[in-house]
């Protein structure tokens, strides 16, 4: 086991602690202030998805909005459908006489539960299958995946009989698991919410520290190489790619619980512009750190567009153009780097000897 | 048997022939060189066996199976394995990380899932004292001096363990010492592996080269023993100019 | 019959505005490989400046237009001052850094003017239609249109007939035996980038009369002259020329063929089979790299 990978389980279960007993006490088991802070927890598992594709593969999906919002919708169509006797009420406004096909399996909760999940990661692996066969790299997967979210989005608006268009999908029912009636404000569904991000970076931080991760990185860094090497590098970004899209779909369908509703926001360039914000202040590198980073970012937007409600994002915009400029690796590239300095000081022979004989 | 055979190849950049009608064959366990002037085809021969480039026309046999139209790291799994000629490691990645990429004898994705990320650096360890980089494992490969990045990036093609290594210009940049290091280690690899080798330091050929294949303008000039080679009319005109 | 006549020119129309627009971020990715995404926000700032030169200092567009091109290219200069020639080197942060600076224009705006929607008047020189049977065209509109075609004439020159342009060109061949010969690449590439700003500036002036002014009007322009740039050649002048005409005719046909939504899916969804089956454009320039 490397010293990095012990580096990060101890991160982990500090987190863990953190999140399960530190937060509820602090906010003195408020069920408001618990459902706000479930909010931005689920909003950490797509920005840890977002760093498993961009910070360990290098492909920078500018499109992850919209597979999150894929998982959302699933979970706010099987909501819509408890809340409603037979046909939804959008529906019938809309002069949708009978329910469609689409929607009918989702009267299942199991149903829902796995497409939720497997409905991002097949339309992802499409998309990426599409791009990696051909070789698709560096800035142009950004614009491909950018055009996808935008064409995304304007077909599900379009389709307003079927998706609620830009109203979205409200008057939900809550969810209904094993008898437990899910109240998004009880700590139980705290603890749900914190459950899952737990889950999810703890696979995340095995996927990095895997054989897997570290051929991610090798293909990051020079992908050719690593097809000398015998990998199919399509192969290893695809399957990233399907990762990434499940656990953001899945963070979408959590965010449907959290708010009681979904909206096609969620789905817009803007929501995914601040998924890389989140994923960048944090630390892209890291899926700790790029969680960190979704809960301070959304922390210090909660806090501070109450002061200033027209200029956050504003104040965002410069805080990320200041990131990319001067900390490309997040909170956790400093961290990391004033680590290895405070370790030179330990070691000021070593500190020495790499002066006198500097590398060529 | 032979190990590679290669008939008629050919492969053309906008009008300009960079191999032309190119024959040669090896066997296996045997050591060939390619010698020729600059651009002379000898880097491209290799960039078409491993897969870097497609050829034109002609056709590539490896073991009796043609590969010239198969992506890369099909060409790879089959077994032939390439160090470039300016040092291709992962600078971000740590020695032994490096060597973990190497060693694919695994190469799919599900056996990566399920192992950590230095599992099989640990079975080539040996392979780092072998090039003496045995206390660098930890070490950013970026950190490295060149002849110990031309070194770590040997140990990648050992750990590798392809039948049929591709090596251009391997001891570009090392000093005498490491030249005759890296003769020493490609001696040994002989017993198990087929090495290609594109050098110009001819000493360096001389130790390690079972056969000698010159090129010039992507063609063929000379083939033989080193004493054959240097008594060849044709390569003294090719290499002088006149 | 009348309507394909007038949908088309309607699409030329768009063209000559898209080509503007596409130009400078053509200039911009073909110079230093940036794509800048904040180039929707020059064009934003160009109509703001126009309609803040208008209801203050009352100066119509046409005279407006210099102004307009030297202010916006000086923010643009800044901007690659103080951010873009930073990151030269991580070409991913460029779009990230610009991205960000698109927000900051954007909503530094909408403090400052308001989020409501901003109206400019038209020259009254350009008022009327020109009718050629049941063809209606609108004057201005076609003022837009030869206007377009000088600008692209101009840089043309700009870039193949002046000492500029050859060490523009020289920088991009290869930017370090350049600075070799005396050529100071950083310079080089301020001035293409303001040059850039300033083209996406005056076309922000130019489309005042057609469109509604506001913060966010830069966002939908910017994705079709993207697009318009993908699909020309990355850095090819003739190339967005060709596109812009392609694509503004495209979106024209397909908003009358199916609706207007669609239409914008089917050349989003044609932009991307380009990007995947010809990742250099249509008309790539011949290079040997």
């Amino acid at each position: 086991m490397s010293s990095k990978f012990q580096y990060d389980l101890v991160a982990l279960v500090i987190f863990a602690l953190v999140v399960a007993f530190g937060v509820p006490a602090v906010m003195n088991y408020d069920g408001f202030e618990l459902n706000t802070f479930a909010r931005y927890l689920a909003l950490a598992i797509v920005s840890m998805a977002l760093s498993l594709s961009w910070g360990t593969a290098g492909l920078l999906n500018l499109g992850q909005a919209a597979t999150f919002g894929m998982g959302s919708y699933a979970m706010a169509m099987h909501l819509k459908l408890r809340a409603s006797d037979g046909l939804p009420d959008f529906m019938a406004w809309n002069n949708v006489e009978t329910l469609p096909w689409v929607w009918v399996p989702f009267e299942s909760l199991t149903f829902t539960l796995l497409a939720g999940l497997l409905v991002p990661a097949f339309i992802g692996g499409l998309i990426a299958i599409f791009m990696f066969r051909a070789r698709i790299a560096g800035v142009f997967v950004a614009i491909i995946t950018l055009a996808f979210l935008v064409a995304f989005q304007l077909l599900f608006i379009n389709q307003q009989g079927h998706t609620g268009g830009q109203n979205g999908l409200t008057g939900l029912a809550q969810m209904s698991l094993f008898g437990w009636i899910v109240d998004p404000y009880s700590m139980g569904f705290y603890n749900l919410v914190a459950g899952c991000l737990v889950v999810a970076l703890a696979f995340g931080v095995y996927l990095t520290h895997s054989k897997f991760g570290l051929i991610l990185r090798a293909i990051r860094e020079d992908a050719d190489r690593a097809r000398f090497f015998g990998y199919n590098v399509a192969n290893y970004q695809t399957l990233v790619f399907c990762i990434s899209a499940a656990l953001a779909g899945w963070a979408g369908m959590l965010y449907t619980l959290v708010l009681e509703f979904a909206s096609p926001t969620y789905m817009s360039v803007s929501f995914s512009l601040a998924i890389v914000i989140w994923c960048a202040v944090g630390g892209r590198e890291s899926v700790i750190a790029a969680a960190f980073g979704a809960i301070v970012v959304n922390m210090l937007e909660g806090r501070l567009s109450d002061v200033f409600v027209e200029g956050w994002h504003l104040i965002l915009g410069v805080i990320f153009v200041l990131v990319v400029m001067f900390m490309p690796r997040g909170i956790y590239g400093l961290l990391s780097e004033s680590l290895q300095k405070l370790r030179g000081i330990g070691r000021p022979r070593d500190h020495r000897d790499a002066e006198t004989f500097p590398n060529t | 048997m032979e190990q590679l055979q290669v008939t008629d190849l050919q492969v053309e950049f906008g009008g300009l022939r960079a191999v032309d009608g190119l024959s040669f064959s090896v066997q296996e366990g045997e050591i060939l060189c390619l010698l020729g002037p600059n651009g002379a085809g000898k880097s491209t021969t290799l960039d078409l066996i491993c897969g870097k480039t497609q050829p034109t026309a002609g056709s590539i046999q490896l073991n009796g199976v043609e590969i010239s139209q198969m992506l890369e790291f099909r060409r790879a799994r089959l077994g032939i394995g390439r160090k470039f000629q300016v040092p291709s490691v992962y600078k971000n990645l740590t020695v032994d990380e490096n060597l973990s990429v190497a060693r694919s004898r695994r190469p799919g994705m599900w056996s990566a899932l399920t192992r950590l990320s230095l599992t099989d650096a640990r079975e080539s360890a040996a392979i780092l004292d072998r090039v003496h980089l045995g206390a660098k494992r930890a070490e950013l490969a970026g950190n490295l001096s060149h002849g110990e990045t031309q070194w770590l990036e040997i140990a990648m093609l050992i750990a590798q363990d392809s039948k049929l290594i591709l090596m251009d210009e391997p001891t570009a940049g090392m000093t005498i010492q490491e030249t005759e290091r890296t003769a020493k280690i490609f001696r040994s690899l002989s017993d198990s592996h087929t090495l290609i080798v594109v050098e110009h330091d001819m000493s360096f050929v001389r130790t390690v080269a079972d056969r000698i294949i010159v090129m010039n303008r992507g063609a063929m000039l000379a083939e033989g023993s080193i004493e054959e080679i240097e008594a060849n009319e044709d390569v003294k005109t090719a290499y002088l100019g006149h | 019959m009348d309507v394909i006549a007038n949908q088309l020119f309607a699409g030329l129309s768009m063209a000559s505005i898209l080509l503007m627009i596409a130009l400078g971020l053509a200039i911009i990715y073909g110079a230093m490989g940036v794509i800048n995404l904040a180039h929707g926000e020059f064009v934003m700032l160009g109509a703001y400046a126009t309609w803040a030169l208008q209801t203050y200092a009352g100066i119509g567009i046409l005279p407006a237009l210099p102004f307009v091109f030297i202010s916006v290219a000086a923010v643009g200069w800044i901007v690659e001052k103080v951010v873009v020639q930073n990151l030269y080197h991580r070409p991913l942060d460029t779009i990230l850094a610009t991205w960000g600076i698109g927000i900051i224009l954007q909503q530094a705006v909408r403090l400052g003017v308001g989020a409501e929607s901003r109206f400019v008047k038209g020259p009254d020189l350009l008022s009327g239609n020109t009718e050629i049977g049941p063809l209606i065209m609108s004057n201005y509109r076609l003022f837009v249109i030869v206007f377009s075609m000088a600008v692209l004439a101009a840089t043309w020159m700009l870039m193949t007939r002046t000492e500029f342009g050859m060490k523009l060109r020289a920088v991009i061949q290869n930017r370090a035996i350049s600075e070799c010969y005396g050529i100071e690449a950083k310079r080089i590439y301020s001035v293409t980038f303001a040059y850039g700003a300033g083209l996406a500036g005056l076309a922000g002036a130019l489309i005042t009369p057609l469109f509604s002014t506001i913060p966010t009007m830069g966002t939908g322009l910017v994705v079709d002259a993207f697009l318009v740039v993908i699909v020309g050649g990355l850095g090819s002048l003739i190339g967005s020329a060709a596109a812009s005409v392609l694509i503004g005719e495209a979106t024209a046909i397909f908003s009358i063929v199916i609706n207007d939504t669609l239409g914008r899916i089917a050349v989003l969804a044609g932009i991307i089979l380009l990007i995947r089956f010809r990742p250099r454009g249509l008309f790539p320039t011949e290079t040997r790299r």
